[in-house]
């Protein structure tokens, strides 16, 4: 593993336009910060983007879980590009449509039921983690 | 181009560092706020994971970079990918360089401090996309009188 963490990556896309995007990135921030700092830990993905050598070394060979928040997933085709293996990606709009009906806020702002859908989404994330975590 | 130019602001994916949150939520800012009918954006990853019209972003719109750190993500994938930026800042210029390098920012713990922060951040963003956009109109004149053409008002007054 070139990675010079073992930390399980949690790689949520940019989400400028979506309230989907800021349900992706609070989700990732709530599983490096809260749920699992010692397991887990993110990159940002515009760093990745640029295509750095420092930027691949962070990913290749390492386990990732990607939150995107639309169907371009932009989070998993560019860890998948940089050489991250990737364990799982997660759809919020998978989530959204568990929850039919909830006003989950804006790109800018969350509503409870949004942070609502985070706390949820972090749970599965976390999950993934600790399995992760175990296979090594 | 039609008359009403639009100009792009791409903000850095700022997952790493405060700077990167306060940086995306300034570029919000002026998106939903500040002048949202000629604000345009666009998720900095799609230039690897989209298609020929997200890499031609920076040709189809004057753009402004606005970065988090000094890694300069934004600008550098945005001139990699797409094209020239007309303008780019570093906002670890504006709010300091150790309060950017901090810990990523949750809006759930948005305090009155971080708005301030995001408020500087937006108001230098307008600065620059007015220089921007009276560039583009100065230039836009000058192609106008170097072809010798008097433009079509649009209207049906002959001119």
């Amino acid at each position: 593993m070139s990675s010079m963490s073992n930390k399980v990556k949690v790689i949520p896309c940019s989400g400028m336009g979506k309230v989907q995007g800021l349900v992706a990135r609070e989700t990732a921030l709530k599983v490096i910060s809260e749920l699992c700092p010692n397991d887990a830990e993110t990159v940002c993905l515009a760093y990745l983007v640029t295509g750095d050598d420092e930027a691949k070394d962070k990913i290749e060979g390492a386990s990732c879980l990607t939150l995107d928040g639309c169907a371009k997933l932009c989070a998993a085709k560019n860890v998948e590009l940089a050489g991250g293996i990737l364990k799982k990606k997660f759809r919020v709009v998978d989530i959204f449509r568990e929850h039919k009906g909830v006003k989950p806020g804006s790109a800018t702002m969350l509503t409870e039921e949004g942070w609502q859908l985070v706390d949820e989404l972090a749970e599965k994330v976390k999950k993934n983690v600790v399995e992760l975590v175990r296979e090594v | 181009m039609s008359d009403e130019v639009k100009i792009g602001v791409v903000s850095c994916s700022g997952e790493d560092c405060l700077g990167g949150a306060i940086s995306r939520l300034a570029t919000l800012k002026m998106l939903n706020e500040i002048r949202p009918d000629e604000t345009v954006t666009i998720c900095l990853p799609l230039f690897l994971a989209g298609g020929e019209e997200e890499r031609g972003f920076a040709q189809s719109f004057p753009t402004l970079a606005v970065d988090g750190c000094n890694k300069l993500c934004a600008k550098r994938a945005t001139e990699k990918y797409s094209g020239k930026v007309s303008d780019a800042f570093d906002v670890s210029d504006l709010i300091g360089k150790e309060t950017a390098a901090s810990k990523p920012l949750s809006t759930r713990y948005l305090t009155q401090e971080h708005q301030e922060m995001v408020n500087k951040v937006a108001k230098e963003i307008r600065i620059r996309f007015e220089d921007i956009l009276m560039d583009y109109y100065k230039n836009a004149a000058q192609r106008i009188k170097a072809s010798g053409k008097t433009p079509n008002c649009g209207c049906n007054c002959g001119k």
